[in-house]
């Protein structure tokens, strides 16, 4: 119980909860947000299916660069925070949407020219993933993007012992304190090939922890 | 079984009870239990490892589908609780399996005690499958599987010595490791004490500390601090001793007690207010399919089959 009082305690303030973001990622989840928003929003209009919008911090750049936002998120409580953030944005094109990834399989053939997957694709199990991505990749219209940004294995060599130093004591509280169980993915860009897309461009940020993959419906 | 497979089963059995304060994960999924085929019954879960494996064995002899949902590694009452285990974990488990493929129906059984996260009826809205809410013990299972139907007794939680047991080893094992572990460093002579101290007041906690009224935390707190005084006394323990002997009683007492509520079925309420319910009776949501009669773990409800 202690343990959801503290998450609750998290949850409760976006600010709170981004500042321990940036805090983990040595500020680098700004720079990783905003490389997103400029993968996904390439032009005003775009329709963009944001999927797990957590507080928002994302869909709120996305709208700043004039998209069209469908933001899903399955904690009604991401939601409330990411719903208070943009409050005093009233010209705004974005729908909240409180249910799964999975349930994105309810949604139209290609009717995105955009999806966002940025640092939920972690807390899925792969079977998750799979399902989700291939969902993805019917739900693009002709020319679409998938953006995924997440946790990702370190390359090679000592950048990977880096990471499972740095990672370890993380992971432990993160388990203590928050339950967090999520797992940096082996490869971000082969399962997300193996779904159908053809990757476009692949960039890497802190050591090689965090990775941005673009990628396209393969033709 | 081998002796090798036994001891590593009881092991994992152990440190898991030991430590269920904490997650313990699985890997989320679809798993198959003896042979099932089309018309087979799939059963859901949390993906708490203990859970897991407790119930693939209460399931031999039986041919069904698992499906193995993502709780955060917390078992099913706790994680439906505290939104870990809710419709869209379900829904989740539900779609993305390929469970669909595999049976020529669309049934899941849950848990009795997930309702407290999943709402049937927006699984069903969700996903197209019907929930039905099974007994509150894994053990009754196989009984239920044969008549689709739970007895009185399946619907009841009850607190038997065995689970009372387990909650003692779970909120004992790292209280000893705390207190024992400090004492090792500052008097180490302490230590062994300690622990056993630690150990009867953990297993009363929980067998008998519901059987003392009102006044209980006091009771055991006094109760305790004069064994440890007396004990500490006889011992030969100067004044530092002897005052450690009072004042850890009292820490013991706060951290076995913290969580009652939490850990047993014995006491009502919650630490957060927003989970403290009432029930209230609105006969313009009712539409008399006996859901909370059939879920209710301590039997609030009556059936009135006259007027629903």
């Amino acid at each position: 119980m202690s343990s959801l009082a503290l998450m609750r305690w998290l949850e409760s303030s976006p600010e709170r909860y981004d500042a321990g973001m940036r805090f983990i990622t040595f500020g680098n989840v700004t720079k990783l947000h905003a490389a997103v928003a400029a993968a996904a929003a390439s032009k005003p209009g775009d329709r963009v299916l944001e999927v797990g919008c957590g507080t928002g911090t994302v869909t709120q750049l996305l709208l700043g660069r004039g998209a069209d936002v469908t933001a899903i998120d399955q904690s009604p409580e991401m939601l409330e925070q990411a719903k208070q953030r943009l409050a005093g944005d009233s010209g705004a094109s974005v729908r909240f949407i409180e249910q799964t990834a999975a349930e994105i399989d309810g949604m139209a053939d290609a009717s995105c020219d955009a999806i966002v997957l940025s640092l939920s694709l972690s807390d899925m199990s792969p079977s998750e993933r799979a399902y989700v991505l291939r969902e993805a990749g019917r739900l693009l219209a002709p020319g679409g993007r998938l953006v995924a940004a997440d946790e990702v294995h370190a390359p090679a060599g000592g950048q990977r012992w880096l990471q499972r130093l740095w990672r370890f004591p993380q992971a432990v509280l993160g388990w203590l304190l928050v339950g967090s169980l999520s797992q940096p993915i082996a490869d971000l860009s082969g399962e997300i090939q193996a779904a159908g897309f053809e990757v476009c461009s692949e960039q890497r940020w802190m050591m090689g922890n965090l990775a941005l993959v673009v990628a396209e419906v393969a033709a | 079984m081998t002796w090798r497979v036994h001891a590593k089963n009881f092991f994992l059995e152990f440190m898991q009870t030991a430590l269920r304060l904490f997650p313990w994960p699985t890997q989320p999924g679809l798993r198959t239990i003896g042979r099932p085929d089309a018309s087979s019954p799939v059963l859901l879960t949390g993906n708490f490892d203990l859970t897991v494996r407790r119930l693939v064995h209460a399931l031999e002899g039986v041919d069904a589908w698992l499906l193995v949902a993502p709780s955060g590694g917390i078992n099913v009452w706790c994680a439906s609780s505290g939104g870990h285990l809710t419709t869209h974990q379900v829904v989740t488990a539900l779609k993305t399996t390929g469970i669909a493929d595999k049976v020529d129906h669309r049934q899941v059984i849950l848990p009795q005690l997930a309702a407290t996260g999943v709402l049937a009826l927006d699984v069903f809205r969700r996903s197209r499958w019907k929930v039905r809410f099974g007994p509150v013990d894994m053990h009754d299972i196989p009984a239920y599987l044969e008549k689709r139907e739970k007895t009185d007794s399946m619907r009841r939680v009850t607190f038997p010595l065995s689970d009372r047991l387990q909650m003692a080893l779970m909120w004992g094992a790292p209280t000893t490791v705390l207190i024992s572990g400090l004492a090792l460093w500052l008097a180490p002579k302490w230590a062994a004490a300690l622990a056993l101290l630690i150990a009867a007041m953990s297993v009363g906690v929980f067998t008998l500390y519901d059987r003392l009224g009102e006044q209980r935390r006091w009771i055991l707190l006094g109760v305790s601090a004069v064994i440890s005084f007396a004990a500490t006394w006889l011992a030969g323990g100067g004044a530092a001793a002897l005052t450690a002997s009072l004042i850890v009683p009292a820490f013991v007492t706060t951290l076995l007690t913290f969580d009652y509520t939490g850990s047993t079925p014995l006491e009502g309420g919650s630490h957060f207010e927003e989970r403290t319910w009432h029930i209230a009776f609105d006969e313009t949501l009712c539409d008399g399919i006996y859901r909370c009669w059939e879920v209710c773990p301590q039997a609030c409800f009556e059936k009135d089959e006259a007027n629903r």
